[in-house]
């Protein structure tokens, strides 16, 4: 859904399993486990953002947002279609924390999500030039394609960082 | 997943059930009337997800439905960060609202979660005529969405929707305000709908 015209003043939100590519501001707020990935062709200054779930597919193709190995190739190929070179992307990474100890592995997903990522990313040749991940801490992303690709991290005492 | 309007019915009136008792317990504990809403039942889109639950603080209790059904889904006790401080202040008779919760709170917390976790489950036991379990207790206390996301990730996966079955428990003299929030499987709400079916049919 390439949609490059909207305004820009309020962020639009990408919710579980969402994507959106243009060069207005987004946001995904409160990943625990899952994973705002933001990629971003300083180039043509244009950018991407998906709210990553769960790692595999399991080849369930209705929402390709919502899993790492079917959302980084969409991501990726909605910005080549727009002229962007892999070569040129630079990737940033947030969330993958583990909210509950107790539940222990069973809720490692956060992790698990983060590696895929990084693995998919590896396959597509795209640089991941940040992340913030892991932990026991919901974080909040802001992204502005339209400021050089800035990526803004919130958490939940208050506390921000850029990436 | 949809829901008929006598499904929902007979799933509000077991949260009715469930949440007088686990009120009852939290009135004991804070020796308070505590007042219990309408329980609110909705089928909420992932995607959606955040106009429900947002970035607010607070300090979920969250247990693993288990029993006859093995990965039956979640039931959180909720309660904002002031509501907490000020459950646990009244608890431990304290008033200083501006501090951070310290391990005495999160013990508190777990407790309270813990006893009206429990007493919800009995009573709804008692109705159902089977068993949800709970889990030993997880406590997090952050962004209510990252806390929602992370349970609901791990339940099935190819559902791209979830039940939100919540009743909002208030007690007005100490201004504390708690959810009971039940999230089940779907093999666990279609066990709960039919046995309320039975039920209301004089099975």
């Amino acid at each position: 859904m390439p949609d490059s015209q909207l305004p820009s003043e309020h962020p639009v939100m990408i919710g579980i399993g969402e994507y959106r590519v243009g060069s207005f501001p987004m946001m995904t707020i409160g990943l625990g486990s899952c994973i705002g990935l933001t990629l971003y062709d300083p180039i043509h200054k244009v950018g991407a953002m998906v709210h990553i779930m769960l790692p595999e597919s399991a080849n369930r193709t209705d929402r390709p947002g919502k899993y790492a190995d079917t959302a980084v190739p969409l991501l990726v190929n909605e910005l080549v279609a727009v002229g962007c070179k892999n070569r040129s992307i630079i990737a940033k990474m947030t969330g993958g924390a583990c909210m509950f100890e107790y539940f222990g592995t069973n809720l490692n997903i956060g992790m698990r999500n983060a590696e895929k990522v990084r693995q998919m990313l590896n396959e597509y040749h795209i640089h991941l030039a940040a992340e913030d991940v892991g932990g026991k801490v919901g974080r909040s992303v802001t992204f502005l394609p339209d400021r050089d690709g800035s990526v803004t991290v919130r958490r939940a005492d208050g506390t921000s960082s850029n990436l | 997943m949809e829901l008929s309007t006598v499904q929902a019915d007979a799933i509000q009136e077991l949260g009715n059930i469930g949440a007088a008792h686990a009120a009852t317990t939290l009135s004991q504990m804070l020796g308070s009337t505590i007042e219990m809403r309408v329980p609110d039942v909705r089928v909420v889109d992932l995607a959606r997800l955040g106009e429900y639950m947002g970035e607010e603080s607070a300090a979920m209790v969250a247990f693993e439905l288990q029993g006859e059904i093995p990965h039956g889904g979640y039931i959180l006790f909720y309660i904002t960060r002031e509501s907490a401080i000020r459950l646990t202040n009244t608890m431990l008779g304290q008033t200083e609202m501006n501090r951070p919760l310290n391990e005495m709170d999160e013990s508190a917390l777990l407790e309270v979660g813990n006893i009206m976790v429990s007493a919800f489950l009995d009573a709804t036991a008692e109705l159902l005529g089977f068993v949800m379990l709970p889990s030993p207790p997880a406590l997090t206390i952050d962004m209510a969405h990252a806390a929602m996301q992370s349970l609901i990730a791990v339940m099935n996966g190819e559902t791209n929707e979830v039940l939100l079955f919540s009743t909002e428990l208030v007690c007005e003299e100490h201004k504390i305000d708690s959810d009971i929030i039940l999230m089940p499987e779907t093999n666990t709400l279609q066990k709960i709908v039919k046995k309320l079916e039975n039920i209301m049919n004089g099975n």
